[in-house]
């Protein structure tokens, strides 16, 4: 069925890593239901950066012109790409007016503990003062995700003009599925933004990736490089230091962990892991994103795990081929179903 | 131990770093810094002031660390905080001016992140909310101080440079200096004190702005005036809420009010600084006690109290801070080259106190045994070398050592021609009764405003004087100037004189080397350092071995380098010694320096004696010393290089008579009184005055 409303993404296209490579991959699937025109924000916290590479590219091959800083956003649907990128300005310096505003929350409110993840009260603030709505929903891109909004309602009462989409606006993961190895070997990887959030404390890292393992590749390791770590097991490779093919072919799991203070909204880097046919260890809230896909762990498991699937290389393949049917569900043709349940009614598709 | 990190790494944020350590410290904290964090171009002065809390972070056990300045974290400053690996029972809090709610869970998660763990976070804006200094990292500033003693009030007057750029300005406060009511100090940021220092006002008495600690500076003033367009920095802002804790008169003469608009308890005083004088004699000074009381009462300075902050923090001020400041002692620095004159002349002294047991010395290795043998504690300082990595690599550990012995109140005496920088400071941090024993008899190159500058950190400078009178000089003024007598050892009236002068004889000495003693020829020509002497000694050892029965004693303080030339010489024999008062007394001749106290040891205690006076341009002015007592028949001067006169004279004292003539007109002639004992009651009657 076709939609007659019309839908407008409100987006900073500056946003770097996963939230820009979900946005694009949302783009060129919703192409296939309704033209969707992108508005440009300029936030203040991507000031001086360019529109993310995959997002540029999206853009060109859908013919899409970004819409740069429009006084007013008006149409049946309108989509905001994560909330967070107005923390440090007062004013989103745009108004929109919708029949149905849905905010995607690509970054968790609440960090593990409870901490408020970033100024939520006034990024929801400036967009309540800046729409004209009667519907505005959050959409959490997966069930930790989901949690950490329910958890932030609950502690901050009054916000009764704000529900909750009743089904994840997931990422869409359409990589392209590799094979797992017939002979996996104990060769660690990880690979993430270089951002401290993204890295466990050392002792962890280091239970991670021992010096027994055949190899311990660590990409986006620019922290470690510039504080002159030494670790001379390990391999070492700045933030795109390595093409992720390269990076793949040089391990056979990916072992994931981060800051005790930070989780994962989805965790796209898994996903990636996932395509490629490995497996992906790491603990429990970041591994619900994929619903078994990831095997969880602590750190003191992990090499139990990985001499398990290494011994067994059987049950290595039977896990891979098991995680990548999983990710199907978050195929582009599942999100748009998902797309059209939660947006249907404000742009005339029955639900 | 408290680790203060801050959350830029910059010059500015070190000093606001070395700041909250310094307040932390005055309160009992045991605080520190992570050395790795200091800049590479610190200043001397600042180098001195974070020397105390400098520390490698590994060898520390940290009870907590506290972050200033957390509104901006560098990424230096979170790799950091990372590298310190916590244990999770050591709290971590951030303090800041956050701009907005967003700012401070920011600075949270970034810190959290690294920490594994919630730092905690204190909103400045929240503890004090019109701060002197609004952009500042630095989360207190008025730090609670024992109020010192004074018989005058001491106005200070904090000034930038440019001010004095105006010949008005100088002019001006130079008139102020003349008012009887107060004592006037300046405090000149930038490059004033250069300023200063070029003009004909030289003498004012003034201190850099990041010179001392704020507390420092705010022990020694009873009121502070604050002239120019704003308070002059965080230094300042902390100085000026440090005096109104102590209970002083704050005066805000800037432009714009820039204290009293803030609510700080500030009087408003003109800015005019021809007003100014009027201003403190007749409102001020006459009500500062009321000023006081009712600025301690101020709900803005207890807001911005180190207290309050400590509360915030939930942080326990250690106690036992008071009993320290209470212990009186009279600590002797002697220093200066080796230091064993200064040593000496303070040993005299402090046999002369009423209180012996209550003197403890702090020199150089070189004078432990002579000091000890007193039965007197000596805490060692280290002496220069070219070994170290800075010329004042060895002061700086002697400032810390200094800083850690002297007890807050009590008495420390110098004696020495250079104040350095660990003396200084030691006196005005610790608020110390300084006592400078300073001869005089400099040479003319010597002395200079610089050189005499840090007199004024002394409350009694005591000037031995020469014995002859045309030697005697005033170079400074003043009711804290005092002359004595020429301090010396006296005859067997000091400890373990009596058996040093007595006990040695001709046949003891005999004995003791091997050989005949009919005549006794000692020379004290110094250690080596001064002068190369291998020539004089060597001539004066030929001179012995032509003479039968001649013993030759080269006399050099233990220590000391010899030329090995000496050593070949049947009738010569060096003495490594500090026995050289006995040794002179047995003596037929003297051979010696002119050094303050080998001069007056040997015209007290009538030995006849050539004198051959060092001249290096560091000492004193030994030719004239000599010359004064050769010119009135009681000694010979040979200058270094006049050999052949030198053995002339040699024949002429040991042959023709010429020593027991000297020994007779030493023994007639008027000497003044030796001045120990005076130097004694003045040290203890500055004890108990005020300034």
């Amino acid at each position: 069925m076709t939609p007659t409303g019309s839908i407008a993404y409100v987006v900073d296209p500056r946003l770097p890593g996963g939230t820009s490579s979900a946005v694009a991959a949302e783009l060129l699937a919703l192409a296939e239901i309704a033209p969707v025109r992108v508005h440009a924000l300029e936030t203040r916290m991507f000031r001086g950066r360019a529109v993310a590479p995959q997002l540029a590219a999206a853009l060109e091959t859908l013919g899409l012109d970004l819409v740069w800083n429009a006084p007013t956003v008006s149409a049946d649907l309108v989509v905001f790409h994560n909330p967070a990128v107005l923390k440090f300005q007062r004013d989103p310096g745009v108004r929109i007016v919708t029949r149905h505003l849905i905010v995607v929350t690509h970054e968790n409110f609440l960090r593990p503990g409870a901490a408020e993840a970033f100024d939520v009260a006034g990024c929801l603030g400036q967009l309540d003062r800046a729409t004209l709505s009667p519907l505005k929903s959050l959409a959490p891109v997966s069930p930790h995700n989901r949690q950490c909004i329910l958890d932030w309602l609950d502690r901050n009462p009054g916000r009764d003009g704000w529900s909750v989409l009743g089904q994840d606006w997931f990422n869409i993961c359409d990589h392209p599925r590799s094979v797992p190895s017939p002979a996996p070997a104990d060769r660690r990887g990880r690979h993430s933004r270089p951002g401290a959030e993204k890295f466990p404390p050392l002792a962890v890292m280091d239970l991670c990736f021992p010096a027994h393992a055949q190899a311990n590749v660590i990409l986006g390791a620019d922290s470690y490089v510039a504080a002159g770590l030494d670790r001379p097991h390990w391999s070492l490779y700045p933030f795109r230091g390595l093409d992720l093919d390269e990076y793949f072919a040089m391990v056979d799991f990916m072992v994931y962990f981060t800051a005790p203070g930070w989780r994962e909204s989805f965790g796209r880097v898994m996903a990636e892991a996932i395509a490629a046919g490995k497996p992906v260890i790491t603990d429990a809230d970041t591994a619900a994103a994929f619903d078994g896909a990831a095997l969880v762990a602590s750190p003191e498991e992990v090499d139990a795990v990985i001499a398990r699937l290494v011994g067994r290389p059987r049950l290595y393949r039977d896990h891979v081929i098991a995680a990548q049917a999983r990710l199907d569900r978050h195929s582009s043709a599942a999100f748009r179903e998902a797309f059209l349940r939660a947006a249907g009614p404000a742009i005339g598709v029955a639900p | 131990m408290i680790l203060i990190d801050a959350g830029e790494r910059s010059d500015h944020a070190f000093d606001a770093k070395l700041l909250m350590a310094m307040q932390l410290g005055e309160r009992g904290h045991r605080v520190a810094i992570d050395a790795t964090t200091r800049p590479a171009d610190l200043d001397r002065s600042h180098r001195y002031q974070a020397a105390p809390f400098l520390a490698d972070p590994a060898d520390l056990a940290m009870s907590r660390v506290l972050v200033i300045g957390a509104e901006a974290l560098s990424p230096e400053t979170l790799q950091g905080l990372a590298g310190y690996r916590l244990g999770a029972d050591v709290p971590v809090t951030l303090t800041g001016r956050f701009a907005d709610r967003q700012a401070a869970i920011g600075a949270r998660t970034k810190a959290a992140y690294v920490l594994g763990r919630e730092p905690q976070v204190i909103d400045l804006a929240d503890l004090q909310k019109s701060p002197l200094l609004p952009a500042s990292p630095l989360p207190a500033l008025a730090c609670a101080h024992p109020a010192t003693k004074r018989t005058r009030p001491e106005v200070f007057l904090c000034l930038p440079a440019e001010s004095l750029e105006d010949p008005a300005t100088l002019a001006a406060i130079g008139a102020l200096d003349y008012l009887p009511e107060f004592g006037l100090t300046l405090v000149l940021a930038g490059k004033g004190r250069e300023l200063l220092r070029m003009t004909r006002h030289a003498h004012l008495r003034a201190f850099g702005a990041s010179e001392l600690p704020p507390a420092t500076l705010a022990a020694m003033a009873d009121a502070a005036a604050f002239l120019g367009e704003d308070v002059g920095g965080e230094r300042m802002a902390a100085f000026a809420a440090d005096l109104m804790q102590a209970g002083g008169a704050v005066i805000d003469a800037t432009a714009g009010a820039a204290l009293a608009a803030t609510g700080a308890p500030a009087l408003r005083g003109p800015q005019d600084l021809a007003a100014l004088g009027n201003f403190l004699v007749h409102t001020v000074l006459p009500n500062r006690h009321e000023i006081g009381r009712q600025t301690q009462a101020s709900p803005w300075l207890k807001s911005h109290s180190i207290k309050r902050f400590e509360e915030a923090l939930d942080l326990q001020a250690p106690s036992g801070r008071t009993a320290a400041a209470s212990s009186q002692r009279v600590l002797f620095v002697p220093t200066n080259g080796v230091g064993l004159g200064h040593a000496q002349r303070c040993l005299q002294v402090a046999q002369e106190m009423a209180d012996p047991a209550a003197c403890a010395f702090a020199a150089f290795p070189s004078c432990l045994p002579m000091i000890e043998a007193q039965g007197l504690a000596c805490l060692p300082l280290v002496s220069k070398s070219p070994s170290h990595h800075e010329e004042y690599a060895n002061d700086l550990v002697n400032y810390l050592r200094l800083r850690r012995h002297a007890a807050r109140g009590s008495t420390l005496v110098f004696d020495g021609g250079y104040v350095f920088d660990s003396i200084y400071r030691t006196i005005l941090e610790r608020a110390l009764n300084g006592v400078w024993i300073r001869r005089g008899l400099w040479q003319p190159g010597q002395i200079h405003g610089a050189a005499l500058e840090r007199e004024k950190v002394f409350r009694q400078v005591i000037i031995p004087d020469e014995a002859f009178d045309e030697l005697n000089a005033d170079y400074t003024y003043g009711r804290h100037i005092s002359h004595v007598g020429p301090i010396l050892r006296r005859d067997a009236d000091g400890p373990g004189e009596a058996t040093e002068a007595g006990a040695l004889t001709r046949e003891d000495l005999a004995e003791r080397f091997g050989l005949a003693c009919r005549e006794l020829l000692v020379t004290m020509l110094g250690a080596g350092v001064a002068a190369d002497r291998t020539a004089q000694m060597q001539l004066l050892c030929s001179i012995a071995e032509r003479r039968a029965g001649c013993l030759h004693l080269i006399v050099v303080w233990p220590g000391a380098s010899v030329p090995p030339a000496v050593y070949g010489w049947k009738n010569s024999r060096v003495v490594r010694t500090r026995r050289t008062l006995a040794l002179c007394r047995a003596a037929d001749l003297a051979v010696s320096a002119a050094g303050y106290n080998a001069f007056h040891e040997i015209l007290y205690h009538q030995v006849p004696a050539i004198f051959v006076p060092q001249t290096a341009s560091f000492m004193d002015d030994q030719e004239r010393r000599a010359r004064a007592a050769s010119g009135r028949g009681l000694a010979e001067t040979v200058m270094a290089h006049e050999l052949l006169q030198m053995e002339r004279e040699v024949r002429a004292f040991l042959d023709d008579g010429k020593a027991a003539r000297i020994r007779e007109a030493l023994a007639t002639s008027a000497l003044p009184q030796p001045g120990n004992a005076a130097a004694a009651r003045l040290i203890e009657r500055s004890m108990t005055d005020g300034r």
